[in-house]
């Protein structure tokens, strides 16, 4: 039993050591940005008032704005929300992993009850959890002991704990939740599931003002639960965590119960709509049939969300203009946005999609790269086909599929404009071709790096990248890093395209990285050993 | 020659892959390629397909240079991966149909007969297969456009014994229309059945080449004989065929190569308790053949 939880340990240790980075890494340097970014009490109070002053439309994402002008309530109110996510989204991973994963059926071999595998193992990976988390609370205590300049910026051990804990029984909601619908539906479908209640549930609490259908859902979601637990705050509401915990541990129950009792590997049948097969003709058009499912999915939810955006940002972008104080505040904040137009206040949401397109480039470039890793590769290199000759129509298809995504992307967006009453629909459907760029650029660096070392190492390359230029994104212009700083990110080179401001050379970029990072991943497979 | 090395090298940093592999595939003829896991056989397979490169030496394939030249080896050729994987939503038949289009010039009579005799189930999705039903549909991929030189890495595992045969008959309509067969093995009893030519690697070297005959030589019996009382050792050691002879108490152990009969006469002349005859497995022919060339 203590060697199965051993077994989950050591597969979660690359995610222990990212998550170490990412969740306490991320506290402490984010709260020594806030201390040097804000120094004085003037700067603290001013940002306090616009924080407050903003509406729900612009801060929905965020947590409360309670105790902004202390250096533990910025961060609390700005990248709360952003710690649960990570610490969650590994959670489900980790936990599906656990119960649908592929080791699956040799290791219930073991001499030990299902119920026992399945509990050491989750049991395991709640102690990664616990490690993390703790890391967390000491990075944002020792942050609070080495910035603190002004009064109220202390982070008390109390506080610090109340971080943790919330980010423990919020990861262990989420995916318990995963973990009690895996044994039923897979591991994909289980994740998606709950990552879809993850993301789905913090929209609900945080637009729940602006639509009375997510008024309705919000109060159902671990996020409305603990909506006044703010512990860098200094808000700590320890009650409201019993009930993520509660449901956690339910949920976590359900699925230790659901994997013991089950037919191992059984699945809950799905409606799905049967496509006929399409793309037998030849490598691109089968990379591309392969990809549209993903790129359909991708789609979709990218569409919907531009629905919405561009749907509201018609109205967002009347209220500015009808107050321009409330406009003048948003403005400092997002200097480079001009918010009373739509397709300005439209350009800032958008900005919110990058990392959303950036994961569907992840996801496509995974599938393409797991031919290597499956041995398709080594059956289609037997074929009177060239390896460059294969990457590069697979790199077609690959953007065929990108393109399809993009275009339902586009499509949610325009629609959401012509919804909103827009006269010109053409300049923000236009404009989500930078989500496109984006994608394309992501997966370009993604087959490259797959092609010239191992195609498995594709997917983990496009997230570092898409991961990287969101930290970046995120924090530079936060903690007023250095410009070059902020450069490096991708997205800061694309302009606002949503009003008409395309940025050529933020472009060319993109279409350097998309083309060349397949023509260097032909020619890197060329040149290499096939690996399996 | 179809296949053809010339001391053949492949390391993998410090590890070994292969090491001088130097054999020879006649035309129309089925070669047998038989080795324990981890001598070599995927090794030297993957490096005739061009999927690794050699470290030294040389692979010509149909004449080519299996390095330099590879699509055009591909264009003629029919290759079953030891482990390989597909498209697990495409049926059977879109995935034959999907690989006759990149190869070309598939004969679709010749794959549907495949079909029924492989006894494929062409609309189910590959993802539903059982192993050996996944294994069919990687032979009629490597069968179906007739290619001049069929590469198969342990094509059997996983199908059951009726199959086993039809797969064997095919091999054998492939040599009579004078096509090539490289067949990498295992299975001492598969490659007799099929086989022409044979040759042996072990620990990434080529231990022995010769026809299916002179593998039979190798094989022998490790013979237990236990007797009531103490019996002389000279009565066996020279009996024909009997070699290794080792006492211990009243057991004689020894190594019997060709027919029993001297030995059993032999025994009938003393008080038998037990008799038990053990064929050698693969290792133990390997060694026997690895001692014989050393």
């Amino acid at each position: 039993m203590t060697t199965v939880a051993m077994r989950a340990w050591r597969d979660a240790r690359r995610g222990l050591i990212t998550l170490l980075i990412l969740l306490a890494g991320l506290v402490f340097a984010v709260l020594g940005g806030v201390a040097s970014a804000y120094p004085t009490v003037e700067a603290r109070t001013e940002i306090a008032r616009l924080a407050t002053t903003l509406g729900p439309a612009a801060t929905g994402m965020t947590g409360p704005a309670v105790g902004v002008e202390t250096m533990g309530g910025y961060v609390q109110w700005k990248y709360g929300t952003v710690l649960v996510v990570i610490a969650a989204v590994w959670a489900i991973i980790a936990l599906t992993g656990t119960i649908a994963g592929k080791a699956l059926e040799l290791l219930a071999a073991v001499p030990l009850s299902r119920r026992r595998i399945a509990l050491a193992t989750t049991g395991g990976l709640a102690g990664v959890l616990t490690v993390v988390c703790a890391a967390a609370s000491a990075g944002a205590w020792l942050g609070g002991q080495v910035f603190a300049r002004l009064p109220g910026d202390g982070i008390s051990v109390g506080m610090a704990a109340g971080l943790g804990a919330w980010l423990w029984v919020m990861a262990l909601a989420f995916g318990g939740l995963a973990s009690a619908l895996a044994p039923w539906f897979g591991r994909a479908v289980s994740a998606w599931i709950a990552g879809v209640v993850l993301v789905g549930g913090l929209v609900a609490v945080g637009y729940r003002t602006l639509s009375p259908a997510l008024d309705a859902i919000a109060p159902l979601t671990p996020w409305a639960w603990t909506h006044d637990h703010l512990p860098l705050a200094g808000r700590l509401d320890w009650a409201s965590l019993l009930w993520p915990l509660l449901a956690g541990v339910v949920l976590l129950g359900v699925g230790v119960e659901s994997f013991a009792r089950r037919d191992l590997g059984a699945r809950v049948g799905l409606p799905r709509v049967r496509m006929p097969a399409f793309g037998l003709g030849g490598v691109a058009g089968r990379t591309f049939a392969e990809r549209f499912p993903t790129a359909v999915a991708w789609g979709s939810g990218l569409g919907v969300l531009g629905f919405v955006l561009a749907a509201t940002s018609e109205s967002m972008a009347r209220q500015f203009a009808g107050s321009p104080a409330l406009a003048d505040t948003f403005e400092r904040i997002f200097p480079d946005f001009d918010v009373s137009t739509a397709g300005g206040f439209l350009q800032l949401l958008v900005q919110l999609l990058f990392v959303l397109a950036g994961f569907a480039a992840v996801g496509l470039v995974t599938g393409w790269g797991a031919d290597e890793e499956t041995g398709r590769l080594e059956m289609l290199l037997a074929t009177p086909v060239s390896r460059a000759g294969l990457v590069l129509r697979g790199g077609i298809g690959l953007l065929g599929a990108v393109t399809v995504m993009t275009a339902l992307a586009a499509a949610g967006v325009g629609l959401g404009a012509v919804a909103a009453g827009s006269t010109d629909v053409f300049q923000p459907v236009a404009g989500t071709a930078v989500l496109g760029l984006f994608t394309a650029a992501c997966a370009g660096v993604g087959v490259a790096v797959g092609g010239i070392t191992r195609m498995s190492t594709a997917g983990t390359v496009a997230g570092a990248v898409v991961v990287l230029t969101y930290l970046i994104d995120l924090v530079a212009p936060a903690l007023r890093l250095p410009d070059w700083v902020h450069g490096l990110a991708l997205t800061a080179h694309l302009g606002k395209p949503m009003v008409g401001d395309w940025d050529p050379v933020g472009v060319t970029v993109c279409v350097v990285l998309a083309v060349g990072g397949v023509l260097a991943g032909a020619a890197g497979l060329s040149r290499r050993d096939l690996s399996h | 020659m179809i296949i053809e090395t010339e001391r053949l090298t492949k390391r993998y940093g410090t590890r070994r892959g292969i090491d001088e592999v130097t054999l020879a595939v006649a035309p129309g003829e089925i070669h047998g390629f038989l080795g324990p896991n981890g001598a070599g056989k995927t090794t030297t397979i993957r490096t005739l397909l061009g999927h690794l490169r050699p470290t030294s030496g040389t692979a010509r394939v149909f004449g080519l240079d299996a390095h330099a030249d590879p699509v055009a080896i591909h264009r003629r050729l029919g290759y079953l991966p030891g482990e390989f994987g597909l498209y697990d939503r495409l049926t059977g038949a879109q995935t034959a149909d999907y690989f006759a289009r990149l190869h070309g010039g598939v004969d679709t009579a010749y794959r549907d007969a495949l079909i029924a005799r492989l006894g494929i189930d062409p609309g189910r999705r590959f993802r539903e297969l059982s192993k050996g039903n996944k294994q069919k549909i990687g032979l009629l991929i490597a069968f179906q456009h007739r290619p001049g030189l069929l590469i198969l890495d342990e094509p059997t595992s996983g199908l059951d014994p009726l199959v086993q045969q039809e797969f064997q008959a095919l091999l054998r309509e492939a040599r009579d229309e004078g096509r090539t067969v490289f067949l990498s093995s295992h299975v001492l009893s598969e490659v007799e059945a099929v086989c022409d030519r044979v040759t042996l690697i072990r620990d990434g070297r080529i231990v022995r080449t010769g026809k299916v005959a002179e593998l039979r030589d190798l094989a022998h019996h490790q013979v237990l004989l236990r007797f009531a009382d103490t019996v002389p050792v000279e009565a066996f050691q020279g009996l024909p065929g009997v070699s290794d002879v080792e006492v211990v108490d009243h057991t004689l152990r020894m190594r019997v190569s060709g027919p029993m009969t001297p030995v059993v006469r032999a025994a009938a002349g003393y008080e038998l308790l037990d008799f038990e005859s053990r064929e050698p497995g693969l290792e133990e022919t390997f060694l026997r053949a690895y001692e014989t060339a050393s």
